[in-house]
């Protein structure tokens, strides 16, 4: 009976001491993940502006994806999620502090290395039936089933989407000419 | 001699009549052509891309009527899906704008304004097809202009004019393509559809030089005119190699039983065609080979320098290829149609006439060549403006490439008579004029005023910027 005592005593405590840590956590963690909180470093800010006028964020069905949907792997590769999160935090300060001035065309280019097509296709996954891209049809499957040595990422073609700068929001119901990919980047070309 | 019956006559007479009306009816409808092309619209197409075939279905009826056969119709990609480009982009065809408030046009209304640009890249072209184009920005062709610029004397030098250029030079390996702030595309950079052209967005080349616009057919690359725009003439006559083979005697007699429709990646050797074109062995899949748009991958020597290297040695444009694993490549196409013994035996001769070519014509010619420069006795300023540099120009660039390009596609004449036949008085004759020179020690004769030696001697800041 003692022993029962014991055991649900240091339960208890557990719950007490973790409950606030995990909370605490879980606070910063959707605290630090907010468009508004990448846009505090101003190295940021004219992406998270760009991306505020893009039709990630301005479309008819009210979705809105936030810079972790696209930056960070899916929150369901927990590890990874954190892991990915903690780094470019700690790396993003560290450069800050003692790195180069910011170049945002490297930084881009850089950004693009990072990008899994899996990142991407947590929301696009229906590619390859889309009546009104005719195009997209040919060269997703280039991409969904690619040839060894033509494995491409979907930023390869898809890298004009959000943080271009513009002088007025984009909404994607009032486009007025569809959306096209411009094709593959120069630098996929390899020339 | 019995008279006609006078029904037959009448019966002869309505039938004239008739027929005479007939074809006054049939002329006074069709002048010129045939029946005009219909176009209904009966697919999901926007409305922009309706007035865009709609207009040029009465403007341009050449360009309507090419696009509404090729495939890409057949598949609903309209004008807009090639020539659309992003508002504020560089190549706006501005002057296009103004037809859209145009009231005697039938489409002449804002509401179907859209931005596009005249000219179609590769990168444009990658959107659908992007496998083809990473392999083709890989190609000889399409970085052709960049290695014109790095070892021609003609541009490098100066030696001719920007107009014989663009006429000449540029309409195959291209031009760069540049755009004034008005939106008009510089008249001496267009038109040009060269295969090596550096466009306004980076991308390198012009699918359509091989598939031609509007059809863009792939039945249309596979045959060796396609080709024959470019390499053809004293200095690369591929051309006219190939139609002296076996396998041009053999196209022209067969081609109409030629499949030149075969879906990509299906084109079979002995099934849709009975001897290989151009495309066909440079190209196109055969066997376990896939196929490639990177034309010049498939080499094992380069048969259009002056020294014949291995493709990854032309420093120029080093491949990224090992030759022996590309023989083995091309090895496999022959397999198709011949056997072992036969593809190396051939081969046996083709790199035995690269050699004799290297060693016994172009290595003395060169090396007499430089002692003339070392010696003073040879102007190094320009080129082509002392007879023996012609001579020695003329040595590698036409019989020297003429044989050894025949012997590989293996056309006896432009091996024999129009290669290494020209190549012997040639070295005998340049020789003789260096050993003189050389003897007396009188500088060469420069031909003083070189005609029309006017075009800028700049390599252009796309291809080579500063500092590079």
């Amino acid at each position: 009976m003692k022993k029962y005592i014991i055991q649900s005593v240091l339960i208890c405590v557990g719950i007490v001491l973790a409950f606030p840590l995990f909370s605490t956590l879980y606070y910063t963690m959707v605290r630090t993940s907010t468009p508004g909180f990448c846009a505090s470093c101003h190295e940021i800010k004219p992406a998270v502006r760009a991306w505020g006028a893009s039709t990630h964020v301005n479309n008819a069905a009210g979705v809105m994806v936030d810079c972790m949907d696209c930056h960070l792997p899916a929150p369901q590769d927990t590890f990874d999620f954190f892991f990915s999160k903690t780094y470019h935090g700690i790396k993003d300060v560290a450069i800050h502090f003692f790195g180069d001035a910011y170049d945002r065309d490297k930084s881009r280019n850089a950004a693009y290395e990072f990008f899994d097509n899996d990142q991407c296709q947590k929301c696009h996954r229906n590619l390859l039936s889309m009546p009104h891209s005719r195009g997209a049809m040919l060269a997703h499957r280039s991409v969904m089933h690619a040839r060894p040595g033509y494995e491409k990422r979907c930023v390869d073609c898809h890298y004009d989407l959000v943080h271009e700068d513009k002088t007025s929001v984009m909404f994607r119901q009032y486009r007025k000419q569809p959306y096209q990919a411009k094709g593959l980047r120069v630098e996929k070309l390899g020339i | 001699m019995r008279r006609k019956a006078p029904w037959m006559r009448v019966w002869m007479m309505t039938m004239i009549f008739l027929m005479m009306s007939g074809f006054q009816v049939a002329s006074a409808q069709q002048p010129n052509f045939s029946k005009v092309k219909e176009y209904r619209i009966e697919r999901s197409v926007p409305p922009e891309a309706v007035a865009c075939i709609e207009c040029h279905r009465a403007k341009t009826p050449g360009v309507f009527a090419d696009w509404a056969k090729s495939r890409h119709a057949n598949a609903n990609i309209t004008c807009m899906d090639c020539h659309l480009v992003q508002p504020g982009d560089e190549d706006i065809a501005k002057g296009h704008e103004t037809y859209y408030n145009r009231s005697d046009m039938p489409y002449g209304e804002a509401k179907y304004k859209v931005p596009i640009a005249s000219i179609v890249t590769p990168k444009d072209c990658s959107r659908c097809h992007p496998d083809e184009v990473i392999q083709y920005s890989k190609s000889k062709h399409a970085n052709t202009l960049e290695i014109i610029w790095k070892i021609d004397p003609w541009l490098n030098k100066g030696m001719n004019s920007d107009n014989e250029r663009k006429t000449g030079c540029f309409n195959c390996h291209g031009t760069v393509i540049s755009i004034d702030d008005k939106g008009a595309i510089d008249p001496a950079t267009w038109p040009n559809a060269g295969v090596g052209r550096i466009n306004i967005d980076g991308s390198k080349g012009a699918c359509t030089s091989c598939h031609t616009r509007h059809r863009f057919s792939v039945a249309e690359a596979r045959m060796p005119e396609a080709c024959d725009q470019c390499h053809l003439g004293p200095d690369h006559p591929q051309i006219e190699i190939f139609e002296e083979s076996k396998h041009g005697t053999m196209y022209h007699a067969y081609k109409d039983e030629y499949n030149f429709n075969a879906a990509g990646g299906t084109w079979t050797a002995g099934v849709d065609y009975r001897a290989p074109t151009c495309a066909a062995c440079h190209m196109s899949g055969s066997g376990k080979v896939t196929t490639s748009h990177d034309v010049t991958e498939r080499l094992s020597w380069e048969t259009q320098a002056p020294l014949t290297i291995r493709p990854s040695e032309f420093k120029a444009f080093p491949a990224q290829t090992q030759w022996q694993a590309e023989r083995e490549k091309m090895k496999n196409i022959c397999r198709q149609c011949h056997g072992d013994s036969w593809i190396n035996d051939f081969y046996k001769g083709f790199d035995t006439s690269v050699q004799e070519y290297n060693d016994v014509y172009f290595k003395p010619a060169k090396a007499k060549l430089d002692e003339l420069y070392e010696k003073g006795l040879l102007d190094s300023t320009k080129f082509f403006d002392e007879h023996l540099e012609l001579q020695f120009y003329e040595l590698w660039h036409y019989e020297g490439r003429r044989a050894r390009m025949g012997s590989m596609m293996m056309a006896p004449d432009y091996a024999w008579w129009h290669g290494f036949y020209e190549c012997k008085p040639r070295l005998n004759e340049f020789m003789e004029e260096a050993d003189h020179v050389i003897e007396t020690g009188q500088k060469a004769y420069i031909y003083p005023d070189y005609p029309n030696a006017t075009g800028t001697t700049k390599r252009p800041e796309k291809l080579f910027p500063e500092g590079k």
